[in-house]
């Protein structure tokens, strides 16, 4: 129950080897006292991962390993390691909550406290700190979603884990149900100091929660890092891809300066910020759909650049929260993604099948790496931020 | 109505029950969790006396405990003829029935939930039986009832094994027929009439204990009892 001693740093090493099916996964992070997000597709190894962290499948080999305890390990030269589940001490929360249905809340709390002669009045702290203490007696049959979730995540705690796995525990629950959880999920780990992983394939629950975010895709991390980092500076086209970043592109540079650069996108002229990359290189950028401007038909285009105006036909609109989706189609038949707040362009309204004009600032061409990343070799442990990811615009950073 | 047939068929039942829940259980829990070669085979036989003919099942019983068997030879058990081979037939029959309904019952318990309890710290054995046991608790006894009241009913191979001596080894299945064969049908009547109620009792029993319920999800309106709780 006590807030661990801030001066020491907890910290889980993953770093191992799982052959499942016909992909191979190959899982290395570590984490510290924080809450990182795994985010990815679904069959991407983001549970699995977690199993093998608690405990509930045993990788092939690698190391995983908290502080100094060795949760797992299978490596060449090592002795064989294969903690029990029971002995890992982390809290698992499961996205079917888990509750045992023929307990109370209460004995559910209390279950992992064992035998201990205060096993009840703990069990009671721990409900009283997810304000839950009125339901102590009920059943979970008798209890809402949310409320077995937090019953769930109070019994997780009652082992006083230093690790707490959470998986899509908060998906299947409203909106209002998750941001209050995601509000207890960020409390607990701070008072705690605990290191939180949370798998999930919902954006806005990584950014509601997650201090750093990992995209992991086919069983492998993609990209780790700060999210508005990974979001600013997708490290390839998967993560782009992953994150659902749109108007994710290839050019070929054909010049390059301190001012800006040119880029050749398949015919199409952009301008864009330098790049630090040679002239001829082959770029992945993306153009954030936020930062395109339409060109009201009766303006003359005297004050825009030459290159970055595209012309194309509406075919699709749609309405999200306060913001317009618009995708273009252009003359060659690529689409364009726009969005812009549902305030503005009031008079020229543009609706599927009209033509419209689009302005790109130079600054809203974002250009990732200029290549591929490499996948350091086995046995080292990723870096947090992936190195020289092109240029980018300090400016236009936010995206939240 | 023939007590002594009455009493020694409760007798024989009561410990053919305890045989059939505990051996049952071990036999399901074996199937439902242990992976092994032949698995198929060992559930085909646990399962056949559900069809062969009694007298065949009688069969295999004399053979199991006469002269020359393991059982008899280096085990030294003679029950042959006495009233404790009853029990053997008893569950012989009963055990089958125990088998698949509790088989079911264990494999119907989420492994989720089990995972749980071991993220939790629970020891492997705490976990049975704090966490599967409890669940599938129904079915098993459901099995139970089941397989008992299959074995109160047992007739031909007890017949063949028992040798039907009235007062000592003579069952109340057995008894009917006897009065039957006599044409004391007055005593037959009442005999059928309790042993009518009895699996009759046992069936319902066993319905209702049956098919588990299924645990009620309540919508998220619930929620409401939490902001009134947290907002005071």
């Amino acid at each position: 129950m006590m807030p661990k001693k801030p001066s020491m740093t907890p910290q889980l090493t993953v770093d191992f080897i799982k052959r499942l099916g016909r992909t191979t996964m190959e899982m290395r992070f570590t984490a510290e006292a924080e809450i990182l997000v795994l985010f990815g597709p679904s069959g991407a190894g983001k549970t699995q991962t977690l199993h093998a962290v608690a405990g509930l499948s045993t990788p092939d080999s690698g190391q995983i390993r908290f502080n100094d305890t060795i949760f797992f390990q299978r490596m060449p030269g090592k002795p064989v390691v294969n903690l029990p589940a029971q002995k890992r001490r982390t809290g698992y929360v499961f996205q079917q909550y888990a509750l045992f249905p023929h307990m109370s809340a209460l004995e559910n709390v209390a279950f992992p406290l064992g035998r201990r002669r205060d096993a009840r009045d703990c069990a009671m702290d721990l409900l009283e700190r997810m304000h839950l203490a009125h339901l102590a007696h009920r059943m979970p049959h008798e209890l809402s979603g949310g409320q077995q979730q937090r019953i769930a995540i109070a019994r997780a705690l009652a082992t006083e884990p230093h690790i707490l796995l959470l998986d899509e525990s908060f998906s299947a629950l409203d909106r209002p149900v998750r941001e209050r959880l995601h509000e207890e999920i960020r409390m607990v780990q701070a008072e705690r100091r605990l290191v939180v992983l949370y798998v999930t394939h919902n954006l806005d629950d990584a950014f509601a929660v997650g201090h750093r975010l990992a995209v992991v895709r086919d069983g492998r991390i993609e990209q780790i890092g700060r999210i508005d980092d990974v979001f600013t500076r997708p490290a390839n086209r998967h993560v782009l891809d992953i994150l659902g970043i749109p108007n994710a592109m290839s050019a070929r540079v054909i010049e390059t300066g301190p001012s800006g650069s040119l880029l050749d996108w398949d015919g199409i002229f952009l301008e864009a910020p330098p790049i630090n990359a040679p002239s001829g290189a082959e770029i992945t950028a993306y153009i954030r759909p936020e930062d395109i401007r339409l060109v009201y038909p009766d303006r003359s285009l005297s004050r825009m650049v030459i290159h970055n105006h595209l012309e194309g036909i509406v075919v699709e609109r749609r309405l999200e929260r306060h913001m317009y989706r618009l995708r273009v189609a252009l003359r060659d038949g690529r689409l364009i993604e726009v969005m812009y707040p549902s305030s503005l362009y009031a008079t020229m309204n543009p609706l599927p099948g009209e033509r419209v004009r689009l302005a790109l600032r130079k600054e809203s061409i974002v250009v990732i790496a200029p290549r591929e990343r490499v996948l350091p070799p086995a046995g080292t442990i990723l870096p947090e931020r992936v190195p020289d990811a092109g240029a980018i615009d300090p400016a236009s950073s936010s995206l939240t | 109505m023939n007590w002594p047939a009455f009493w020694l068929s409760l007798q024989v039942n009561a410990i053919a029950s305890i045989i059939i829940l505990v051996a049952g259980l071990l036999i399901a829990l074996l199937l439902a969790r242990a992976r092994f070669r032949g698995k198929i085979l060992v559930e085909t036989v646990i399962m056949l006396p559900l069809v062969l003919p009694p007298s065949v099942i009688g069969y295999y019983l004399l053979l199991a405990f006469g002269r020359g068997s393991p059982l008899f030879e280096w085990f030294n058990i003679r029950i042959l003829f006495t009233w404790q081979a009853a029990i053997a037939a008893s569950v012989v029959v009963g055990i089958p029935l125990m088998v698949q309904s509790s088989r079911a019952a264990l494999a119907n318990v989420d492994p989720v939930l089990e995972n749980a309890a071991r993220t939790l710290g629970a020891s492997e054995l705490r976990i049975f039986w704090r966490v599967t046991l409890p669940l599938a608790r129904r079915g098993i006894l459901a099995g139970m009832i089941l397989g008992s009241a299959r074995a109160l009913g047992e007739f031909g191979a007890t017949l063949m094994i028992t040798g039907n001596i009235p007062g000592r080894t003579q069952t109340l299945p057995v008894a009917i027929y006897d009065a039957v064969q006599a044409q004391r049908y007055a005593d037959a009547h009442l005999m059928v009439l309790v042993m009518t109620g009895l699996a009759f009792a046992g069936l319902l029993l066993a319905r209702q204990l049956e098919p588990t319920p299924q645990y009620r999800r309540t919508d998220d309106a619930e929620e409401a009892v939490y902001d009134s709780a947290t907002h005071r």
